[in-house]
């Protein structure tokens, strides 16, 4: 929202020591946000009105054209593109030093003298958007210039002074104002401003409405939707623009001026919130205004030409035969005031702000009258609107009279009354406030305070009594913020040493995520939980347990992950453009369908568990494989967690036929390793490199109470240690030689397999360690070799092993 | 034989100057005082002299003997000092050999940095799943039956749930705040925790907006406490984040679930508070907002509002990380993009 301060300074008169910047600052810090402060004085330095008084054409250029302009002290040669340049012509003209918005798009730009193809030209004849006035000068073409015909001015008047633009404008943040209906208006901020200040506020605007007129005809259907309604007839008006000084307000908060009457409502408006709405009295068929609910597929022709079929949600405006407007959203289009109007039905009501809200979620944009309505309005405020637009229809009508009237009024909005305690407001505010200033800051806002044994009794005023103060915090709240909520003293934290914090599984998700990133050398990443099909699909994922979402944000991103893996994936396939080896995991939330209340039972959410996916991505399959077989092997040791282990039993969706692995703890899978199969690279564009990958369900996994390490005595006799190199069918397996001699020796260690030109075909070569150790004599070289022999034998006997011979 | 003797030892001493290395040094050490030495071959020859030549020699011969045997201690010091492990040049300016890479997300980074403040602090750590209720992400709040948060527009539902209410009706969750009435629901009071995790909103998405975010919650529940105790939880993050004190101030911000609620800004670091484009040249960025916990928050979470009170603050992760790092792009936090991350070890 837009305010105007001089706006607010009819309503306050402002201590001379506060500036603009004060005013934003305090009003930021206490009621709501001031995005912007803007000078628009400032911004037009400069730029003044020009007369033409001569025009010709250029000599090199068929669409420019050289302007003599009167520029108050001086002629100056202007060369200009302008569409619409006739001589005599007031425009407005940017001299050397102003800046001007070029084309009215980007930052602004400084104008300089300059040649225009060989041409002299001191200046610049603008079009509206160049000069901010757009919404005073609606344009219908690139090249059309401001034609100042019309207004009251003479060559040499700054454009700021003639059109009234010497103001501050205060950018107010629409979300800070959401929950509170008072401020929608520059009253309301100006009652913010004389409590911040302590200064008074002056009334609005009275009109004397003569109570003896006829009454208008008007019929509430629904009155918990409409609350109150006042119409009022008035002849004596033409269609005429309304004066500069309101045409100036409208454009400085952000509107277009059209014409007398419509800027009439909208100024009410922005001045007190209280939307209005103007009929042609002619179209109001058997002067009669009807609010009702719309009748379902009943048709409604919008001012913006659009047909709309309404429900009977729909509160809508009707006369005698059918809806005219869109009850405080959308005027119709046959409702609008015409060239012929020569009077008016004027509208000031109070509609039900969830009505409002339900029928305006049809439109991409909310208008002001019905964002302002969305808030919660009081019946009390169609006063406001009344009094200040009868003040300015007779105004700027002189010669305008009421004919008829009505106020229907079936609800009023009843003031809240709350208690609050002194003592109360003391501890919740962390110091006691002295009552002159609470009593002070009430008042002030509007409430009537009333302090009886220790307890104030408040009366809150009704334009914040809508939804917006009802309880005694928000008492607490109002005083604290006009305080300064930085004018209260920080208190500490105490900390209490009852226990101390043991959140053994939050520490073991960190122990992981550290292992991994820290240790093992992976990068962690973070991927949205839903995902695209085409992943699920290569991984040949069941999407049949999947959660899928109403609204994705796109078609192929309907599900929620069930399983890191298609994520990863995609990650991997992504990453391959800037690299061919890495390694990454992620460690996030996974859903699935089933029933699941942590809170309560009448709450049945999906399965949602924590999963562990890591992947290295590399040349050499075999070689991946081991390492991230390694990275799970070692993970419960170094996480201090019960053991999980590996075991073949089936083969996940996505995992090669031959190399894959089951995590397992217990006795239960909660998990597998393996390489990404062919089809699944295939599919998903991973190509000339191989992919190892694990995934766990890390809700399973237990982390330990407490470091679970053994002390294990070292050995007084060093240990002996032998390598051995064996040529064994390729089809034996490590465990099979382990399990054969790990008995015959004190640790036994695998070390290396080999392919290669020296070793027969369907065999391989292992390297491994062999340690022994003699607790009570060292032992001798021969002891040795037998213990050797011993060892090779063994493995001969049992798995058909040669020594390899170098 | 003296004149002999004296040559020996200045020879000796020249020699034993001139050796280059630790090897040479043995040669020379075993030509002067070893077995086959000139001096041996002087002192075994000692028998022939007279008595008084056989002292005279005798004195002279162990007096050299000690002179050499001192010098070639001195010089194989000389040469041990002098001497490389290395047998060929070393190119220093060639790179260290890469330790093993890997790094936690950026933002789980800054997740455990807080965490440990606040662990310190006497706060808990607490997570709730993504998939929460319109009940717990809404209805318990406060938030009004009509509010516009509600609407797919703003959040995203599950399938089939879409039309549905309160607790059937289920969604990722929007914010974090929910969390706080289930920790309540199961705790109890007096509690104080934090929060951690991702939200998610029905947004457009460009450099500074996205549909997938982090947020840092924390709470504390008690008797007999003002709201001005949040500014110490606030200042703590700042300081643990920043490493520094940093400027802020509070101000009224308005949230369904608190009363009062406020907004608090940071001193803007890009440009001291001068005002600039990064904070929109007004010297304050807005960082987290906070609040003194609604009754009828306290309510459902089955509190006694007269009895309890307490505050919320909520901090973004991502516009955290952005403003320790100066990232740009919020998006990339969800790329998944190596060359992004490989930034944060």
């Amino acid at each position: 929202m837009r305010v105007s301060l001089n706006l607010i300074k009819k309503y306050i008169d402002l201590p001379k020591n506060v500036d603009e910047k004060k005013i934003a600052y305090d009003l930021t810090l206490r009621t709501v946000e001031v995005e912007n402060v803007e000078n628009l004085g400032e911004k037009l330095h400069d730029i003044v009105v020009g007369k033409i008084v001569e025009l010709k054409a250029h000599p090199n250029a068929d669409k420019l054209r050289i302007c003599k302009v009167d520029v108050g002290d001086k002629e100056i040669q202007i060369v200009c593109g302008g569409s619409n340049l006739y001589e005599d012509e007031l425009v407005v003209v940017a001299l050397p030093g102003a800046e001007v918005i070029w084309h009215g798009e980007g930052e602004p730009v400084k104008i300089k003298e300059t040649k225009m193809r060989g041409e002299d030209s001191f200046g610049m004849i603008c079009a509206s958007s160049e000069v901010f006035l757009e919404n005073f000068f609606p344009t219908s073409s690139e090249t059309e210039i401001v034609d100042l015909k019309g207004i009251d001015c003479k060559p040499g008047d700054l454009i700021s002074d003639i059109m009234d633009l010497n103001d501050t404008i205060l950018e107010i943040d629409n979300k800070s104002l959401s929950n509170r209906p008072d401020l929608w208006g520059h009253y309301g901020i100006a009652r913010e401003i004389a409590t911040i200040f302590d200064i008074d506020l002056k009334p609005l605007e009275k009109y004397e409405l003569d109570k003896n007129l006829p009454k208008y005809d008007v019929t509430i259907k629904d009155e918990d939707k409409c609350k109150r309604y006042f119409a009022a007839e008035i002849d004596g008006i033409e269609e005429k623009p309304s004066p500069m000084w309101m045409q100036s307000y409208l454009v400085k908060c952000g509107m277009r001026p059209i014409n007398a009457i419509v800027d009439i409502t909208n100024y009410v408006m922005i001045t007190t919130g209280q939307p209005l709405h103007a009929f042609d009295k002619t179209h109001v068929l058997g002067e009669k205004i009807i609010v009702r609910n719309a009748k379902e597929g009943e048709k409604l022709l919008l001012l913006d030409d659009n047909t709309i079929s309404l429900t009977s949600d729909d509160l809508v405006i009707c006369n005698e035969k059918n809806p005219m407007c869109l009850a405080g959203i959308k005027g119709g289009k046959d409702d609008s005031i015409l060239p012929d109007t020569t009077g008016i039905l004027l509208e000031v009501a109070n509609f039900d702000a969830g009505t409002i809200r339900k029928t305006d979620k049809r439109f991409v944009e909310k208008t002001d009258s019905a964002n302002r309505y969305e808030k919660a309005l009081d019946t009390q405020r169609v006063d406001d609107g009344i009094n200040l637009a009868l003040s300015l229809i007779k105004e700027i009508f002189p010669d305008s009279k009421i004919i008829k009237y009505n106020d229907v009024y079936p609800h009023e909005t009843i003031r809240n009354e709350i208690e609050v305690s002194e003592n109360w407001l003391t501890e919740r505010l962390g110091k006691k406030i002295d009552s002159k200033v609470i009593n002070r800051i009430l008042t002030s806002l509007g409430y009537e305070v009333k302090l009886e044994k220790g307890t104030y009794k408040v009366l809150v005023p009704t334009y914040r009594s809508t939804g917006d103060v009802t309880m005694k915090d928000d008492v607490m709240g109002d005083i604290a913020r006009i305080l300064s909520f930085d004018s209260f003293e920080k208190s500490p934290i105490t900390i209490s040493f009852t226990s101390s914090i043991k959140q053994n599984d939050i520490l073991l998700e960190r122990r992981i995520k550290e292992y991994l990133a820290y240790r093992c050398g992976f990068y962690e990443i973070f991927t949205y939980p839903w995902i695209d099909e085409k992943y699920i699909d290569a991984a040949g994922i069941d999407k049949e347990k999947s959660i899928t979402l109403a609204t994705p944000p796109a078609p192929e991103l309907k599900y929620l992950k069930s399983s890191l893996i298609p994520g990863m994936i995609e990650a991997i396939s992504k990453n391959l453009r800037y690299y061919d080896s890495f390694k990454m995991f992620e460690y996030d939330e996974v859903y699935s369908k089933g029933k699941y209340s942590p809170s309560s039972e009448d709450e049945i959410l999906p399965i949602q568990t924590k999963s562990l996916v890591a992947s290295i991505t590399g040349k050499d399959a075999k070689s991946i494989f081991y390492e991230l077989k390694g990275v799970i092997e070692e993970m419960s040791r170094y996480t201090h967690m019960e053991n999980i282990r590996l075991e073949q039993k089936e083969k996940p969706s996505w995992a090669d036929i031959n190399a894959y692995l089951n995590i397992i703890k217990g006795n239960e899978i909660i998990g597998s390793l393996g390489l990404l199969s062919t089809k699944v690279m295939s599919e998903t564009k991973i190509k000339r490199t191989n992919v190892a990958i694990f995934e766990l369900d890390a809700s399973m996994l237990e982390p330990f109470a407490s470091r679970t390490n053994k002390y294990k005595k070292l050995p007084e006799l060093p240990l002996i240690e032998k390598d051995l190199s064996i040529i064994i069918d390729e089809s034996v397996k490590w465990d099979d030689i382990y399990k054969a001699i790990k008995n015959l020796a004190y640790e036994v260690e695998f070390v290396d397999e080999y392919y290669g030109d020296k070793i027969p075909n369907g065999k391989k070569s292992l390297t491994l360690k062999v340690r022994f150790i003699n607790e009570d004599v060292s032992m001798n070289a021969e002891q040795i070799s037998e213990k050797m022999d011993e060892v090779l034998n063994t493995l001969n006997k049992k798995c058909g092993a040669e020594l390899r011979q170098e | 034989m003296e004149e002999s003797l004296k040559q020996v030892k200045e020879e000796g001493i020249e020699k034993i100057a001139n050796t280059k290395d630790l090897e040479e040094l043995e040669v020379v050490r075993k030509d002067l005082i070893g077995k086959k030495s000139k001096l041996s071959e002087v002192m075994q020859n000692m028998r022939n002299l007279s008595n008084d030549e056989r002292k005279n020699v005798g004195i002279l011969t162990t007096e050299i003997k000690n002179v050499f045997a001192e010098k070639l201690d001195e010089k194989a010091k000389e040469l041990i000092d002098q001497k490389s492990v290395l047998d060929r040049p070393i190119d220093l300016s060639l790179p260290g050999k890469k330790v093993s890479e890997g790094a936690l997300h950026p933002i789980t980074q800054m997740k455990y940095d807080l965490n440990d403040a606040f662990l310190s602090l006497g706060f808990e750590v607490y997570s709730e799943d993504d998939i929460s209720s319109e009940k717990y992400a809404f209805d318990n709040l406060n938030f009004a039956k009509d509010h516009p948060a509600r609407q797919s527009m703003d959040t995203y539902w599950l399938e089939g749930t879409e039309d549905k209410e309160g607790a059937e009706r289920l969604c990722l969750r929007p914010h974090l705040t929910g969390g706080s009435v289930r920790y309540l629901l199961k705790h109890g009071a007096p509690a104080r925790f934090v929060y951690p995790g991702a939200v998610f909103r029905n947004e457009t998405t460009d450099a500074r907006h996205e549909r997938a975010f982090y947020q840092y919650e924390a709470l504390i529940v008690d008797k007999n406490i003002s709201f001005s105790s949040g500014m110490v939880m606030i200042q703590t993050i700042l300081e643990k984040v920043f490493g520094r004190k940093i400027n802020t101030r509070m101000r009224e911000g308005f949230f369904p679930f608190t009363e009062p609620g406020y907004e608090i800004d940071m001193e803007c670091l890009v440009c001291g508070g001068k005002g600039c484009k990064v904070c929109n040249h007004n010297g304050w960025i807005e960082v987290m907002p906070g609040g003194v916990i609604h009754p009828n928050v306290l309510r459902s979470a089955n509190l006694d509002p007269e009895e309890w009170t307490g505050f919320y603050i909520n901090i973004g992760l991502d516009r955290l990380v952005m403003m320790r790092y100066g990232v740009d792009d919020v998006r990339l936090f969800h790329s998944a993009d190596l060359r992004f991350l490989k930034e944060y070890k």
